[in-house]
């Protein structure tokens, strides 16, 4: 992997991710675990967990706009 | 030989299985578009997981055959595989996603309580049912009418054994039934299966639901929420008759009630009431205080010899008519006709023993319920 602060943000969105879908590799885990700051992790998950919430409401109105409701 | 002696009830198990043929694990395609979808739904996930179970276990046994130690199999030692755990997370997710597609499209229509064209309130008691027409001026309780011999075992049990009431909810066929459900005591669950509603019944909520019934026929259901001692008795009935027999129902049962309006006004004789009242205490109070009177030690007190029942006549008929709060004595007044609390109230007074002659009138009821 390259410089961790040039692709900080990106790097903790692509583990948040894997986080939430549940597989990450150990390369990228030890990683995490020994670059960046703690904050930037917590802070790139909330936001994840945010847009996910988001995204459940956005499908569910699609679902009953596509229902006719 | 002998030693298979174990064999012989599987034997007659599956001999008789043809004879069994009203034998049925399975959940009905009842008697609604809606029930059908339900039941289309579960058949389709049913196969879909018979599928993943037929493909896991047969790559499962193949590979402990395949692989088996005595031809030389070693087991690798590895830890962790991100490309297949990639694959075991996606593959379940997109089956889910495959079956929650078309059980959404079925929920919707469930939820979709709007345009009806018949509202009836069902409120659960602590133990039957109450049917309210909204705007119809309809109003019925509908108890168990298994007789208590067959419970107690002392008569053959009925071909609808404990699902059988004195007055089922009536339905007309084709047309979309909104049922409103809450409760006066504890929660309740009102289920149909062929109707494919299952909501429960909660005091202080109103939960919505509906059915397009399109078969004329009779639909047995039964309280699906545990609610005390009876709540294996009070089953529900449901009949759907054609537009026009269910009009002459409406007819009739209106007439019925204001047959019973006249008839609280009329001179009833104490034998009269004793009848009426012996009717009345085994479908309201038999199960609590029970046929004999005894009650049940602890939980339901005797009438028999009881202070109140013998004396206090004043006392008697307030708690039958207002019940007493934080116990299982419901407040009567409200679900009984003034004919049948008089007649009720007579019975107490003057059955097992308890001889007082005294007898109440119906005018005294209704004067109490004014
Ligand atoms: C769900 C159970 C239940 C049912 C059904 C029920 N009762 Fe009761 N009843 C009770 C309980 C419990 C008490 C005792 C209340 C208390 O703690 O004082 C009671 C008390 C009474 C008493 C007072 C007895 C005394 O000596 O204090 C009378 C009278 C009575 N019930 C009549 C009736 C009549 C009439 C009916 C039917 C229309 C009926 N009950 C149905 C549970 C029930
Ligand atoms: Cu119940």
């Amino acid at each position: 992997m390259s410089d961790p602060k040039k692709n900080g943000l990106f790097k903790a969105a692509l583990s948040a991710l894997a986080a939430m879908f549940g597989v990450q590799s150990e390369r990228n885990r030890q990683e995490d675990f020994s670059s960046g700051s703690p904050l930037r992790y917590l802070l790139t998950g909330v936001l994840m967990v945010a847009l996910f919430v988001v995204g459940v409401i956005l499908l569910v109105r699609l679902a009953l706009m596509l229902a006719g409701g | 030989m002998i030693k298979r002696v174990w064999l012989l009830p599987w034997i007659g198990l599956f001999l008789s299985l043809p004879a069994k043929a009203a034998w049925e694990v399975n959940i009905t395609p009842g008697a609604t578009a809606i029930s059908r979808e339900v039941y289309d739904l579960h058949m389709i996930i049913f196969w879909i997981c018979v599928a993943i179970g037929v493909v896991v276990f047969g790559v499962m046994f193949w590979s402990i055959f395949h692989h088996r130690k005595s031809r030389g199999a070693e087991a690798r030692n590895f830890h962790e595989n991100t490309a297949v755990e990639i694959l075991w997370t996606l593959i379940p997710f997109v089956i889910l996603i495959a079956m929650a597609i078309p059980a959404t499209a079925t929920l919707i229509k469930m939820y979709d309580n709007t345009d009806s064209d018949i509202d009836i309130q069902v409120t659960g008691y602590q133990w039957k049912w109450r049917y309210q027409y909204l705007g119809q001026d309809i109003d019925f309780f509908s108890s168990l009418s298994t007789p208590r011999e067959q419970i107690n075992n002392e008569a053959a049990k009925g071909e609808n054994y404990l699902l059988e009431v004195d007055n089922p909810l009536v339905l007309p066929v084709g047309q979309k039934v909104r049922f409103l459900f809450t409760a006066a005591d504890v929660i309740h669950s009102w289920w149909v299966p062929d109707l494919a509603v299952k909501k429960d019944a909660i005091p202080g909520f109103i939960n919505e639901s509906w059915a397009i019934p399109e078969e004329p026929g009779i639909y047995r259901g039964q309280c699906t929420e545990l609610c005390g001692r009876d709540h294996g008795f009070m089953p529900i009935v449901v009949e759907v008759k054609s537009q026009a027999d269910f009009d002459l129902w409406l007819a009739d049962t209106r007439n019925a009630a204001q047959a019973q309006a006249a008839a609280a006004s009329e001179e009833w004789t104490l034998e009269q009431l004793m009848e009426r009242g012996e009717q009345v205490y085994n479908t309201s109070c038999a199960a609590c205080h029970q046929a004999t009177g005894q009650g049940i030690p602890g939980a339901f007190p005797a009438l028999v010899g009881s202070p109140m029942v013998t004396t206090d006549i004043d006392a008697h008929i307030n708690i039958v008519l207002h019940g007493k709060a934080g116990t299982a004595m419901q407040a009567f007044g409200a679900q009984l006709n003034a004919v049948d609390l008089a007649a009720v109230i007579t019975y107490e007074r003057n059955a097992w023993g308890n001889d007082t002659g005294d007898s109440v009138s119906p005018q005294r009821i209704t004067e109490l319920q004014q």
